[in-house]
């Protein structure tokens, strides 16, 4: 909690919290989301806009075997709780099912180690047409200086297979101190190898992006939820999406 | 008549001003200015080793009591200066985290600061 009053005064329009299920360990249960209501009764306003910061809730699910993926595909109501959800591969094949196949938002790149395998570029750009974004974190980085290192040199390898497009950089923080604002993060794209824009555009664009991916991923698996909008073409413009999903799911 | 003259100086400006705050929540010893001079130079060179170190960094002010610094950097050295104050983690093994509140490449920019005015 103290964390997330950290963030709201360092000037973040939305923070998602993250639970990891990591399946090494035995028989782990998908728990429902800690409502964001029960932290905050009332959240406060964004700097400088009337509207409210955004609480979300994610997922994170630590693969090692192909056999993890199935949780995915199941019916399990409490995955459609949380509003993102990100897988972190951990060999070469399953980075390429979780970028080609796989029904998630975000593709978690490790920073404590060195990466087992290179990127390729095939499965890197199917994962940008179909609108998964890849992840970095930067609190390793400040914790211990051999992370720092691997941060760096998986960032970079990263960059130069997709060349700065569809990247988010976020924190793990677990104390409010290992906490930076959205400027420095911004600041240290420049170091992975982004240009200005693209760094901005990690901390900005791309995160609403992702929202945004969710969202539709949540309303294109059978629930149906209508938007009472003001002029057809806009109706037109959020249902792109939908299909977009559908069509490579089948 | 008084005879005007205009200058417009169409280079990048030389140097950059950075406004920061140091945030170490236990309540041990706090820097006095040169031990502050030394952490900013200790953060460069864990990032960016000797070369970084070597960065002509300037404290003009420095408040113990608030913690908070302006510095100044040659402007080719602002990303590095930077991205070292953000992944700075520890001071003498306590956890501390920099903040930087504004930067510019005008001094008398950082005296006037948006994100503090109440509406």
């Amino acid at each position: 909690q103290n964390v997330l009053t950290v963030c709201f005064s360092v000037g973040y329009s939305a923070v998602a919290l993250n639970h990891v299920i990591d399946f090494k360990e035995k028989k782990q249960e998908i728990v429902k989301p800690v409502s964001p209501s029960e932290l905050f009764p009332s959240l406060p306003i964004v700097q400088g806009t009337s509207k409210r910061i955004k609480v979300l809730t994610r997922l994170t699910l630590v693969v090692s075997d192909p056999s993890h993926c199935n949780l995915l595909r199941s019916t399990s109501a409490n995955i459609r709780l949380y509003d993102i959800i990100a897988v972190f591969p951990k060999t070469e094949k399953l980075f390429h099912i979780a970028c080609t196949t796989l029904d998630v938002d975000l593709v978690c790149i490790n920073v404590t180690e060195k990466l087992p395998f290179y990127f390729r570029r095939p499965p890197v750009n199917m994962a940008i047409d179909r609108g998964i974004y890849f992840e970095l974190l930067y609190t390793p980085a400040i914790k211990d200086s051999t992370m720092r290192r691997y941060t760096i040199s998986n960032a970079i390898s990263l960059m130069q297979i997709c060349k700065g497009k569809n990247i988010v950089i976020s924190s793990a923080a677990e104390r409010p101190l290992e906490l930076r604002g959205p400027y420095d993060v911004a600041n240290l794209g420049l170091l992975f190898g982004l240009s200005e824009s693209e760094a901005k555009a990690a901390v900005s664009t791309n995160c609403r992006a992702t929202m945004l991916h969710g969202e539709t991923r949540k309303s294109a698996c059978g629930v149906v939820y209508t938007v009472k909008k003001p002029r057809k073409v806009e109706e037109e413009e959020t249902a792109v999406p939908a299909c977009k999903k559908a069509k490579t799911q089948a | 008549a008084a005879a005007f003259e205009r200058r417009v100086l169409r280079r990048v400006a030389e140097h950059h001003y950075l406004r920061v705050r140091l945030e170490l929540p236990d309540g041990g010893a706090r820097p006095n200015a040169a031990q502050f001079k030394q952490l900013v130079v200790t953060a460069l060179r864990e990032l960016h080793g000797e070369v970084g170190a070597a960065l002509p960094v300037d404290v003009l002010t420095y408040e113990e009591k608030t913690l908070s610094a302006i510095l100044r950097v040659i402007s080719s050295g602002l990303v590095k200066l930077w991205s070292a104050l953000t992944l700075l983690g520890f001071y003498q093994n306590r956890r501390c985290a920099f903040r930087v509140l504004q930067t510019s490449p005008f001094l008398l920019a950082l005296s006037g600061n948006s994100r503090e005015l109440v509406l």
